[in-house]
């Protein structure tokens, strides 16, 4: 992988070119490039400006409106929609919610995956199998994982509640998503299982670099499977524990796709998460200006989140 | 000798409940959408009680899976051409040709790649109805190139950037000598050698934007626009008898996406460790 900060310097050849016999003369060259290259970056800022910046910006000032999404007039309200979001039980309610989410759906996965990586890597037969089998759930999209998940839950035909059933705890099976003590973490245990995959594809990938004499020095030690496991094999793959930790992470604050087709967010406001309620605040009620204010919200957790993983990855070259 | 026989059960037990775990939902949609629809009102979920192919033909026709899917092929063909060329020719710009402002335009660009969807969510939806492109196929395609979904220029300009620096400036060089201008730097020795480059960038786009839920959700309301992902939940929320059609449209989903990665595996990871700031 490499980092912004070289690249720019590498990029300097362009910036000088050598000249050489032959060459069209240095200004000639410079006015030449000046030309192509704006003329190729154009129309790819062009999109990005109107489709991600300004909607961007857009997103700010609305934040400071009360605009409902359908009058011409989008009156200056200052920072009342950002205060009313600290007194709004279902905004702290969606925010509780989510940090639940957060830590819970972080750490599940990556630990599921790394555990799956290590038992896959570590020589067992029929591995092609097992790793084909462990990123598949990545690659379903979550409108599918959603759907066989509620199925799974399905009050009477579900694996759940029939498993449950068979070993006489009758007393314990329920509608797991129907059930406000049990919707947000039905939902978040069937997103784990999504997101273990994308955990063991990134980490047994990076296991194929590990140095084997290390290991077998450790064998040799007498030092068992999880002594090697952990301190010998996950030291060297930490950069994309992190990463993957990460990008687990931080896609958490954004998490809607699932909640909204397994529950809706409800019942009542059980399973709520602050992307679902910012789509409910915003196109629901009509609740532009507020809905702004949540989105921003979100997007200054994920960038907090995207800096301190900045650090961290800085500090561990 | 003897731990060392425990230990290696140890992990077959392991990875045995871990494979079970995985498995199950995957076999029950596979066994849902091959099930004859009288099974699936006595018991919709026992495993694979009875072979039907017919539900993968009601499906496509009775269920309109078959129009989601040509939509979901239109769009992201359109969201991989416009994706990758865009890119291409950004990234070589900032890469390899120097023009005033480009460090600046560069940070603009990989900026994006921080921002989840939300922050542009709700201006996007007014912004494309007023311009007229609310519900239509390329306001969700430019949606998508933008990067709103994900994937779009953020990495791809970050991806071809970087791909395009790590080619040797001498061959560029060799054809300022032959007399080559700028463009034909690019268009004759450059642009040829991209190959593994885009192809990384666009494993990335194709699976990001086949699944994309919320924005097409958003943008393309409306039932004859509706693509995989969206119809799918429509479907599924709305006729929640019909299982083994839900099941077979699922299917018809998922299948290209699994064919295509696990042909194109190692260029996914490659692209996904790439991109890691996302």
């Amino acid at each position: 992988m490499k980092e912004a900060g070289t690249q720019t310097e590498g990029g300097g050849q362009a910036l000088a070119p050598r000249r050489k016999r032959g060459f069209a003369s240095v200004p000639a060259l410079r006015r030449q490039q000046a030309y192509y290259g704006a003329l190729f970056v154009v129309p790819g800022l062009i999109v990005y400006l109107i489709f991600m910046v300004y909607p961007f910006l857009d997103t700010i000032y609305l934040s400071f409106t009360n605009w409902n999404g359908v009058a011409t007039s989008k009156d200056w309200v200052g920072l009342s929609n950002y205060a009313r979001m600290f007194a709004d039980g279902a905004a702290l309610k969606a925010f509780a919610n989510n940090v639940v989410w957060v830590i819970l759906g972080t750490i599940s996965p990556v630990v599921i995956g790394l555990f799956e990586a290590l038992l896959v890597w570590s020589g067992a037969r029929a591995s092609l199998f097992f790793r084909v089998l462990f990123f598949l759930p990545f690659v379903l999209p979550l409108v599918v994982i959603g759907i066989v998940w509620q199925w799974i839950y399905n009050p009477l035909f579900g694996v759940v509640n029939k498993v449950l059933d068979g070993a006489g705890l009758e007393g314990v099976s329920r509608g797991w998503l129907a059930d406000p003590h049990t919707a947000l973490y039905a939902v978040l245990i069937a997103a784990i299982w999504g997101a273990s995959g994308f955990c063991f594809l990134i980490l047994h990938a990076s296991l194929q670099n590990v140095d084997m004499s290390t290991v077998e020095a450790s064998m040799i030690d007498g030092a068992n499977w999880f002594q090697r496991a952990w301190s010998i094999v996950v030291p060297q793959i930490a950069p994309q524990l992190t990463m993957v930790t990460a990008v687990t992470l931080i896609g958490g604050f954004s998490v809607f796709d699932i909640i909204y087709v397994m529950t809706g967010g409800g019942p009542g406001n059980a399973s709520e998460v602050l992307a679902t309620y910012t789509y409910k605040t915003a196109f629901e009620q009509n609740e532009a200006g507020y809905g702004s204010a949540l989105a921003m919200l979100i997007t200054v957790l994920s960038l907090i989140s995207a800096f301190v993983f900045v650090r961290v990855r800085e500090r561990q070259r | 000798m003897m731990s060392r026989v425990v230990g290696s059960l140890a992990r077959y037990l392991a990875l045995a409940f871990f494979a079970a775990l995985v498995l199950y939902p995957l076999l029950l949609i596979v066994s849902t959408a091959v099930k004859d629809p009288l099974d699936v009102t006595a018991d919709p979920f026992a495993l694979f009680s009875s072979v039907h192919l017919q539900n993968f033909i009601d499906a496509w026709t009775l269920g309109g899976f078959g129009g989601y899917f040509w939509n979901t092929v239109l769009i992201t063909a359109l969201t991989l051409i416009g994706t990758l060329a865009l890119s291409v020719l950004a990234g070589y710009a900032l890469a390899r040709l120097y023009f005033p402002g480009r460090n600046i335009v560069f940070l603009v660009f990989i900026t994006g790649l921080m921002f989840p969807f939300f922050s542009v969510m709700i201006p996007l939806f007014y912004e494309l109805r007023d311009i007229g492109l609310l519900g239509t196929k390329v306001g969700l395609v430019l949606v998508f190139i933008a990067g709103a979904g994900g994937f779009g220029l953020p990495i791809g300009v970050f991806l071809m950037r970087s791909f395009y620096m790590d080619l040797p400036e001498e061959l560029a060089d060799a054809a300022r000598v032959d007399g080559a201008n700028e463009f034909q730097v690019f268009w004759r020795v450059m642009l040829p050698l991209s190959g593994p480059g885009v192809a990384v960038l666009a494993v990335l786009v194709f699976f990001q934007t086949w699944n994309a839920f919320i924005q097409p959700l958003l943008y393309l309301p409306g039932s004859e626009n509706q693509v995989l992902a969206t119809g799918l939940y429509l479907f599924a929320s709305g006729r929640t008898q019909e299982y083994e059609l839900i099941a077979a449209g699922s299917l018809i989903m998922v299948v290209p996406v699994v064919v295509f990665f696990l042909i194109f595996q190692r260029l996914f990871v490659r692209g996904l460790t790439a991109g890691a700031l996302k």
